[in-house]
């Protein structure tokens, strides 16, 4: 099922990962190589944001820590002691902001869920540097674990949703960052993380490295495969079969590993889905990431 | 937009601005959605996973031939509203069970769903009027039967995509009582999404090629051409990433509905193309399928 569009016939340069050469690697590390709608996407993505902001209302914005990066949306459903999400956004670590994602809250306050939007510093920004956005990400997560009681939330149904670079992100600290946070091993009751990467050697070895600054230290420790044994929150894990080849080895390798040591989890193969197109499916009640998010959390679409 | 234009020297004008190579290819969806087959693999795997949950529709027939049958979504809500869906597909023939992907959001909202089957135009020599009269006949039947299955027929509603939407626009401007023997006013309101209600144009296409248009096919089967006969409100949708042609269709039907002083609502899916507008129908929160559900009163 691996579509590369754009592929000419070229010679094979040496292999630089599986059976890879360092320009099959490159394009499988870049998106727009195999989803060349981004644009369309993001375009319809503000659209449906903006409506869902006019019927929902705005979000009510809190800082979880002390820089300008850190600051979250928190739609409320109105009912006292309700679950709660947090949706942790992609784009190569490099792109996006809450604002454009206030669509993934609508399902979830129309079942009875809080839902909650977490901004944080993007990697050109922190210099390359990935540490940084791991940390904001693992502080706004248990901000809103410590926190969920201040806005109507139960802190023990706070589950988490994510996408693309915030799925690597969210996927460190539901490994180990609830660790360094001094929360329980089941703070997070579950979570849906959607074309993720779960091992950073790949990554380090593709172009990738031209704008992260990977370091055997941040691959270690920013790898959440290679913290399996601390990770105690049930995963749904998705991708799609038009994703790049090591967008879907990433979710399957990651899901083998998982199974493997009998951790609970499930994995989602979105037929004739690209990398874009399977996060349009959480914001819609019934498709089919949104459903399992939904069913995750034990709410009724609607 | 259009991902295959070269430089070359434009023919003579055939329609508006275009010449015949232009107006070929605002009538080609794939030059402009070459996304076709992977959307349609989307929607079958899509509606496989609505079955498993919603389990297999009631097929009932509502005409004497094979194809005449349709795929019932029942709600278990007493009396409840009626959606007919019209598919698509430029039309060739394409089947029901591939569109149940729409039909949970209708369930859940407390409405039945029913997909219509009728012949492609494969089957018909390329005549239309067949086509519509059995998409036609398929109301009428639904209206007439609406009690048999818990459906309330006075809360009868249409929806169509592309080929599809040009049939809902038939079916919205029908001659119900002379023509099928019950009330005018039998569909309380339309979902058109990506259709043709002018046929002038797309005769002039090389759609021509596999339809057989006649002045009688064009003006009968032109809803723009028939809005007296039109008696219940409307949305009209296109995408903004569709062809010339089909965005300027909907746009000038909904300005001609307006100016016949008919209640119309003219939707822009920003970034959508014409394959993609269908999925929307299918999720509650989206444009299209917030609209079709505050239509139906069941936002």
């Amino acid at each position: 099922m691996n579509v590369h569009p754009t592929t000419p016939p070229r010679a094979k340069g040496p292999l630089v990962w599986l059976d890879m050469d360092q320009q099959a690697l490159d394009d499988a590390y870049d998106q727009e190589v195999y989803a060349p709608n981004r644009a369309l996407i993001v375009e319809r993505r503000k659209a449906a944001s903006e409506r869902a902001r006019a019927r929902l209302g705005p979000p009510r914005r809190v800082a979880y820590g002390p820089s300008e990066h850190e600051g979250l949306d928190i739609f409320d459903c109105g009912t006292k002691g309700a679950p709660v999400n947090v949706f942790v956004h992609g784009g190569a670590w490099r792109r996006n902001q809450a604002a454009d994602y206030a669509l993934q809250a609508e399902p979830l306050v129309r079942a009875g869920a809080h839902s909650v939007i977490i901004d944080f510093i993007n990697v050109d920004q922190a210099g390359g540097d990935l540490f940084p956005m791991y940390e904001q990400v693992r502080r706004a997560l248990a901000w809103v674990v410590r926190n969920a009681g201040s806005f109507g939330g139960d802190p023990d149904r706070v589950y988490v949703s994510a996408h693309s670079s915030g799925s690597h992100l969210a996927g460190v600290v539901l490994a180990r960052g609830w660790r360094e946070e001094g929360l329980s091993a089941d703070a997070f009751k579950g979570a849906v993380l959607l074309s993720g990467m779960y091992d950073l050697h790949p990554v380090r070895l593709s172009k990738r490295s031209a704008y992260v600054k990977f370091t055997d230290d941040m691959v270690e420790k920013l790898s959440a495969q290679r913290h399996i044994e601390t990770l105690h929150t049930p995963l749904v894990l998705a991708y799609g079969t038009r994703e790049t080849p090591e967008f879907q080895r990433q979710t399957r390798d990651f899901a083998a590993a998982l199974r493997s040591r009998e951790k609970p989890v499930e994995l989602i193969e979105g037929q004739a889905y690209n990398h874009f197109e399977l996060l349009e499916t959480l914001a819609n009640p019934y498709g089919l990431t949104g459903r399992a998010m939904l069913q995750q959390m034990q709410l009724t679409p609607r | 937009m259009q991902q295959t234009a070269a430089a070359r020297t434009k023919g003579p004008l055939v329609w508006l601005d275009m010449d015949q190579k232009a107006l070929d290819d605002a009538y080609d969806q794939l030059v402009y959605a070459p996304n076709r087959d992977q959307v349609h693999e989307r929607n079958v795997f899509n509606s496989e996973r609505v079955r498993a949950r919603l389990g297999t529709p009631k097929r009932l027939a509502y005409g004497p031939t094979p194809v005449e049958q349709l795929d019932l979504f029942a709600t278990d809500k007493p009396k409840a509203p009626i959606n007919v869906f019209i598919h698509g597909g430029a039309w060739r023939q394409r089947w029901a069970k591939d569109y149940a992907f729409l039909a949970e959001m209708f369930v859940r909202a407390g409405a039945h769903c029913v997909l219509l089957d009728f012949a492609g135009v494969e089957a018909t020599k390329g005549d239309l009027m067949p086509m519509a009269d059995q998409v036609r006949r398929g109301v009428a039947w639904v209206y007439r039967n609406a009690s048999s299955f818990g459906g309330d027929p006075d809360r009868l509603y249409v929806s169509g995509q592309s080929s599809g939407a040009h049939l809902a626009g038939c079916v919205v401007t029908t001659d119900w009582e002379e023509d099928y023997g019950v009330p005018n006013t039998i569909v309380k309101g339309a979902l058109l999404c990506s259709g043709m209600y002018d046929l002038e144009p797309v005769r002039l296409s090389k759609r021509s090629e596999y339809v057989a248009f006649t002045d009688e096919v064009e003006e009968k089967l032109s809803a723009q051409r028939r809005l007296d006969r039109l008696n219940c409100p409307l949305i009209v949708a296109y995408g903004t990433y569709e062809t010339p042609e089909f965005q300027r269709q909907s746009r000038d039907f909904a300005a001609a509905v307006k100016a016949a002083g008919k209640p119309v609502t003219l939707l822009v899916g920003s970034g959508y193309n014409h394959f993609e507008m269908a999925e929307m129908i299918g999720n509650p929160l989206s444009l299209l399928g917030s609209a079709v559900l505050e239509q139906m009163g069941l936002a």
